[in-house]
């Protein structure tokens, strides 16, 4: 059962190291460490749906992990990379709240996940543990959506949500049916490449990507 | 059967990216919508005559919902793509658009047709891939016009709206949870099918949680209160036919997402819960339109803000529930899919004339274009709730499950909230229809397919007011029997 997989040292390992690259994102100020943090996330991401898809045998999984190594830790990172370079964004992030404080807040988010996923008390000890990372990941995510000024930062910050989902349904229920995660994949790849999109549209319309430009339209 | 169906939308969403001139790709583009409404009417009466049909192993299917919400999708892309060859028209002989553009126009419109007929025939709690396919479509959509305001609408409904989706995708790996739990790892375990069979074993306290994101979720897409601040900006900066296909179509197909589930939570949870949530939100939107419908002075998004008001009066109509309360909120998601249309289609033609969205700087439509103005006014009646048209039956039927069901202090406030909001919209309507058009605007109707598209649409708004064919009557009765 997902309790001996996901209770093993290996996993909580990984996730803790997961949580460890989300405030990597929070703690930097420069694009290319976000991006970098991001792809490393992804990528113990994949190890971990690679370690419950080698204790289950179940091969709709490792197909799961390895679509995750390839889209998320390897296609959308080059993606981000590849939107940095073209529209020659200023390198820093422009932050609507410190680094100091934004890590601070981000501590408390998980603490408070960590409590809530608890207080459900649905869920068997060891599971709630990757669950609680999961809660973590997405109140973070919502949070770098907020709290940053460029575009690209609420492109990540969803991403980071998506992550945090993925994260949960791998422990709840080793992952959802695979027609459905091949679903998301696509949706998700597709999503990244409209928001591209649109900042450079946004690049373009506003000579900025800066989101305190886009506050015209209101009542 | 189905199969047809989601082929026909992409098979022209191809060949009008393959065309090369603008009669080329307007005669694919109605010829297409003429296929797909055909098809779609097929699969309607299929369904209704011989019940649910489950094909491509069981990823797609059809009951009486889905094939309502198929009926909604393909009746209102059939007008509008008839209207978007009047209204694009327009743009593309003012140099607006050139020949890429509205090839590219086309063939998203025809994929966003394809998505929307998607969300209704999956099986699957997979819904969830549909739903955020026909945010990412039609935010392509609206960036055509390359104007300021309509990229940052387009950035604002793209990231409000993959936020909510997020939720309602932990919502649907929470059900799927409490499904697993019960039917055991099966790839079936999220399809409706199965699902609904055993709704009643399912853990409450999961389906509580799940229901919790999922209404929050998809309510983000259906422009449910207080998610709904993407609604305006989006709904007024699209090309007209696409406010008209995101209001009237759009919202349904979310609205459906969050039907769906309801019913399913309902059956684990219990009544009681489900309701109050769904009702609190109805409330919350129908009591936000007000101040905004009243101080509006844009006209599109005097519309759109209307579409928030209708999705919490669906909202409220399912959570009165009884056979009324759900007979009100599916008869209310045609009419308002209908009436709606109508009227953006009507301020199409208004922005094309007048070349302002401002409600202050149109007047006296009914001596510029007397049919558009016309139109216009029996739209507006029908849209605020008077008789004797459609909205006003469904409306009131809502009401009386209301009280029917002792819900006596949300049906009074809701019952408020239509009379100033009936006050305030028509107001605005009057102002732009009556009165002494400015110097300088010529005579006439845009075009005649613009035209064609809205007499479609009226006839629905004022046959369905005091008619209600027998045909249709057990359609939605069916359709109810599901829901319930």
């Amino acid at each position: 059962m997902s309790e001996i997989i996901l209770g093993s040292k290996m996993v909580q390992l990984i996730i803790a190291l997961i949580l460890v690259s989300t405030f990597l994102i929070l703690g930097s100020t420069r694009l290319y460490s976000c991006v970098r943090a991001f792809g490393i996330q992804s990528f113990l991401l994949a190890c971990v749906a690679g370690i419950v898809a080698y204790s289950t045998g179940k091969n709709d999984i490792y197909i799961v992990a390895v679509l995750t190594l390839v889209i998320k830790a390897a296609v959308i990172p080059y993606i981000f990379i590849y939107i940095i370079r073209e529209i020659k964004v200023k390198r820093e992030i422009e932050l609507y709240v410190n680094v100091s404080p934004s890590l601070i807040i981000g501590g408390v988010l998980v603490v408070i996940s960590y409590y809530l996923i608890r207080s459900i008390n649905i869920i068997s000890e060891l599971s709630s543990f990757a669950l609680s990372a999961s809660m973590s990941l997405v109140s973070i995510g919502l949070f770098v959506m907020i709290s940053r000024k460029k575009a690209i930062m609420q492109m990540l910050g969803i991403l980071i949500m998506e992550n945090g989902l993925f994260l949960g349904a791998i422990s709840l229920t080793y992952g959802m049916p695979l027609l459905v995660e091949l679903g998301i994949f696509f949706d998700v790849l597709i999503g990244v490449l409209i928001m591209g999109i649109l900042i450079f549209r946004i690049n373009r319309t506003f000579e900025s990507i800066d989101t305190d430009m886009l506050k015209t339209l209101i009542g | 059967m189905i199969e047809y169906l989601l082929l026909a939308p992409i098979l022209t969403s191809i060949l009008c990216f393959l065309t090369k001139t603008r009669k080329q790709v307007e005669t694919v583009s109605v010829i297409g919508s003429i296929a797909t409404l055909a098809l779609g009417l097929v699969l309607v009466n299929n369904v209704f005559k011989y019940g649910t049909i489950v094909t491509w192993q069981n990823a797609l299917f059809a009951d009486a919902f889905s094939a309502f919400i198929v009926l909604i999708v393909s009746i209102v892309g059939f007008v509008a793509s008839f209207y978007s060859v009047g209204y694009m028209g327009h743009e593309f002989d003012h140099n607006i658009f050139d020949i890429r553009k509205l090839k590219m126009y086309y063939s998203l419109f025809h994929i966003f047709m394809f998505t929307m007929l998607l969300v209704g025939v999956t099986n699957n709690l997979g819904l969830w891939i549909a739903i955020e396919m026909t945010t990412l479509v039609s935010a392509l959509l609206m960036i055509l016009y390359s104007r300021k305001s309509s990229v940052e609408a387009a950035w604002k409904y793209m990231i409000i709206c993959t936020v909510g989706i997020t939720f309602a995708l932990f919502g649907t790996i929470l059900t799927y949870y409490a499904a697993v739990k019960v039917l055991g790892e099966t790839g079936d375990a999220l399809n409706w099918t199965s699902l609904i069979a055993v709704a009643d074993r399912f853990d409450p306290t999961i389906m509580k949680l799940a229901f919790i994101f999922i209404l929050i979720g998809y309510g983000t897409k259906a422009g449910l209160a207080p998610m709904h601040t993407w609604l305006p900006d989006a709904h007024s900066e699209a090309p007209t036919p696409v406010s008209a296909l995101l209001s009237g179509v759009l919202l349904n197909c979310a609205m459906y997402g969050i039907i769906r589930f309801y019913t399913i939570a309902t059956k684990s949870t219990g009544h009681e819960f489900t309701s109050n949530l769904i009702i609190i939100f109805g409330l919350l939107s129908l009591g936000i339109a007000v101040p905004f419908i009243i101080l509006q002075e844009d006209y599109k998004r005097l519309l759109a803000y209307s579409s928030v008001e209708h999705m919490g009066i669906v909202a409220l109509g399912i959570g009165f529930g009884g056979v009324y309360g759900i007979f009100g909120a599916i008869l209310h998601m045609f009419n308002h899919a209908m009436t709606k249309s109508l009227m953006f289609f009507g301020a199409g033609n208004v922005l094309l004339k007048y070349e302002t969205k401002e409600i202050d700087k149109v007047s006296g439509i009914v001596k510029t274009m007397p049919v558009t103005g016309t139109m216009l006014i029996i739209g507006g009646l029908a849209i605020t709730g008077s008789p004797p048209f459609s909205i006003f039956l469904s409306e009131f039927t809502i009401l009386a499950a209301g009280f029917l069901q002792g819900r006596y202090v949300s049906s009074v406030l809701f019952l408020l909230f239509l009379i100033m909001i009936f006050a305030g919209f028509f107001n605005n309507i009057s102002k732009m229809v009556f009165g002494t058009p400015k110097p300088g605007i010529t005579k006439g109707e845009v075009s005649r397919w613009t035209l064609a598209a809205m007499s479609i649409l009226i006839v629905f708004v004022i046959v369905l007011g005091f008619y209600i064919p027998p045909f249709f009557y057990d359609m939605i009765m069916k359709v109810v029997e599901v829901v319930r």
